[in-house]
């Protein structure tokens, strides 16, 4: 392959990808030592200011504690299912596709209309839940308030587990899959349960797979917005607070705006720095309990 | 045998339940929403389970007209097909010498690119609205479709050259050996055999695109360039005043979902094979 083809393919996807992608991820990084609301005048370099303040900001603390709970209490949930969905589909039931396909099937939907759904599913008093709950006698289930500022936090999080218990149940089926069968036909042999084969085979078989995912599951929690935005609605409690929300009514204002935008730069970056610890944090953890075949 | 196999049949309805429950509430959300799309305010919220007993189509008249969802529906569309046609002419080249090609740096400006996923896309918000304001396309659908190219660019690249790895390398060399230049390789050997793949990844950008409203809530300020995901967003936040017309919602999402769902009935083996092919190797 001759050099100029190289640059000639190259070249859009480099600019496009240099220009709008790397280039304002680099800018953020700068744009974040100073304090703007996006007038070039009125820009004033306030060095470490931003994260001095972000570090002193009760509602970026507790936008970070939603994004935690989110990749742990989310993330335990998201793989409890997606392992125990591959487990039972593989256990040698009719209609696997059907099953997996429409397991996955949420993530085609739009994020808008998923929420529109479970905030209708959550309302109080004529909500899908109560209704439900009402027509089953259990009044005092009817009567919870699931979009109240105690509950909302964790109403919006069946939402996201529901999606991306779908969309990581896919990717561990298909490392499932990958596994020479004979080795299943072996153990069954030996009286092992299907338990057991999960624990002893599978997992270990799909190791890398369960890496990757770990991964993009980290990421996908990290940079969280579009599902509880749309779930929160026009005046979004704070308990919904991600940091990504966080960072766009810093930056856009919800209805009022606000304009701090070196401030809701800072934010990202943060988002951007706690993506690479965790990354670095999974792969660590991931390469030490490694069961060598 | 026999008492193995009465053991497990009550663990086989288990797992079907399990699965079948689970599966269900997705079928559930598509045919409720549709459900409720056709009802009035007090038929939905007085009898939500039950169908609708004289279907009130003119929630879709209003979410089509006074809703200007036909606008948005317009726009989506071609702001998603462009960009979509735009990111394969983009991608596919450079994920065919990213795989093929054999120059120093390959690797390294391959990890460059796939590097791409980790990058949260809120870090992106405030310095794409500066640069697109000074390029003089923010707020305009040109400028929304480059930036879903530039962001497309890292998965694409990454499933695409995955694609092209997988393809036995006989065939580029018995073709160099018959006299083709480096294009003819590419065009006449190597392209129609990823054809599958690029079709793959044109399908997952489209549907992503066209579900996605993140970036368009921020590039887009003018009501008459909103996407369709936009323009519900948009209906939710009005809510409030217009006190709650929860079945035009519902019919603003029938909208936005029937077309990903259509395509997924057909196609959703191959879609997930595609998603299973970036992740899983």
């Amino acid at each position: 392959m001759r050099r100029r083809m190289v640059a000639v393919f190259l070249a859009p996807a480099l600019i496009l990808y240099l220009g709008f992608v790397v280039l304002p991820a680099l800018q953020a990084f700068y744009l974040s030592f100073f304090q703007t609301s996006g007038f070039k005048d009125q820009e004033k370099w306030v060095g470490f200011g931003n994260y001095v303040q972000l570090a002193g900001d009760p509602v970026f603390w507790l936008a970070v504690t939603h994004m935690l709970l989110i990749l742990l209490v989310g993330g335990v949930a998201v793989f409890g299912f997606a392992f125990l969905f591959t487990m039972l589909i593989n256990s040698g039931l009719w209609g696997k596709k059907l099953f997996r396909a429409l397991i996955f099937m949420p993530n085609i939907i739009a994020m808008v209309g998923l929420s529109t759904f479970w905030s209708f599913v959550f309302m109080p008093r004529y909500g899908l839940l109560t209704n439900f709950f009402k027509s089953l006698g259990l009044d005092s289930l009817a009567s919870v308030a699931w979009t109240a500022p105690e509950h909302v936090f964790w109403a919006m999080l069946v939402g996201v587990v529901w999606i991306f218990a779908g969309f990581f149940t896919i990717l561990i089926l298909a490392g499932a899959d990958k596994i020479p069968t004979d080795m299943f036909d072996a153990a069954r042999i030996e009286g092992a349960s299907n338990r057991q084969m999960f624990r002893l085979i599978t997992v270990p078989m799909i190791w890398d797979v369960i890496v990757i995912t770990l991964v993009l599951w980290v990421i996908e929690a990290i940079k969280m917005m579009e599902y509880p935005y749309a779930f929160g609605g026009p005046n979004i409690d704070q308990n919904l607070y991600t940091p990504a929300i966080y960072l766009f009514i810093m930056g856009f204002g919800q209805r009022d705006p606000v304009y701090q935008l070196g401030y809701a730069t800072a934010i990202g970056v943060a988002m951007f720095v706690f993506t690479i610890v965790a990354v670095l944090i999974v792969s660590g953890v991931s390469r030490r309990e490694r069961v060598e075949f | 045998m026999r008492a193995s196999l009465m053991a497990a049949s009550p663990k086989k309805l288990l797992a079907y339940l399990i699965l079948g429950a689970w599966s269900g509430l997705s079928v559930f959300l598509v045919i409720w929403v549709i459900m409720a799309s056709l009802k009035n305010t007090r038929g939905l919220f007085g009898q939500p389970w039950s169908l609708p007993t004289s279907p009130v189509f003119e929630n879709y008249v209003k979410a089509w007209v006074s809703n200007r969802f036909e606008h948005y529906f317009l726009n989506s569309f071609l702001v998603v097909s462009c960009s979509v046609v735009a990111l394969l002419l983009v991608a596919v080249p450079a994920a065919y010498v990213l795989s093929r090609g054999q120059f120093k740096g390959r690797k390294t400006l391959l990890n460059f690119f796939i590097f791409g996923m980790g990058v949260p896309i809120p870090l992106l918000f405030i310095p794409l609205v500066v640069l697109t304001t000074e390029l003089g396309i923010v707020d305009t659908l040109v400028g929304l479709g480059i930036v879903y190219v530039s962001i497309a660019l890292p998965f694409t690249i990454y499933v695409l050259q995955g694609f092209f790895s997988s393809l036995p390398s006989e065939l580029e060399s018995a073709a160099i050996i018959d006299g083709c230049s480096d294009w003819q390789v590419f065009w006449h050997v190597m392209l129609p055999l990823a054809a599958p793949g690029a079709a793959t990844v044109a399908i997952l950008n489209f549907v992503a695109l066209w579900n996605e409203y993140q970036i368009s809530l921020v590039l887009i300020n003018s009501p008459e360039n909103r996407t369709l995901s936009l323009g519900i967003y948009s209906l939710i936040t009005s809510m409030q005043y217009s006190g709650g017309n929860w079945p035009g919602l519902f019919a603003g999402v029938t909208i936005v979902m029937v077309p990903t769902v259509a395509l997924y009935i057909f196609l959703s083996e191959r879609m997930i094979s595609g998603i299973t092919m970036g992740g899983v190797k």
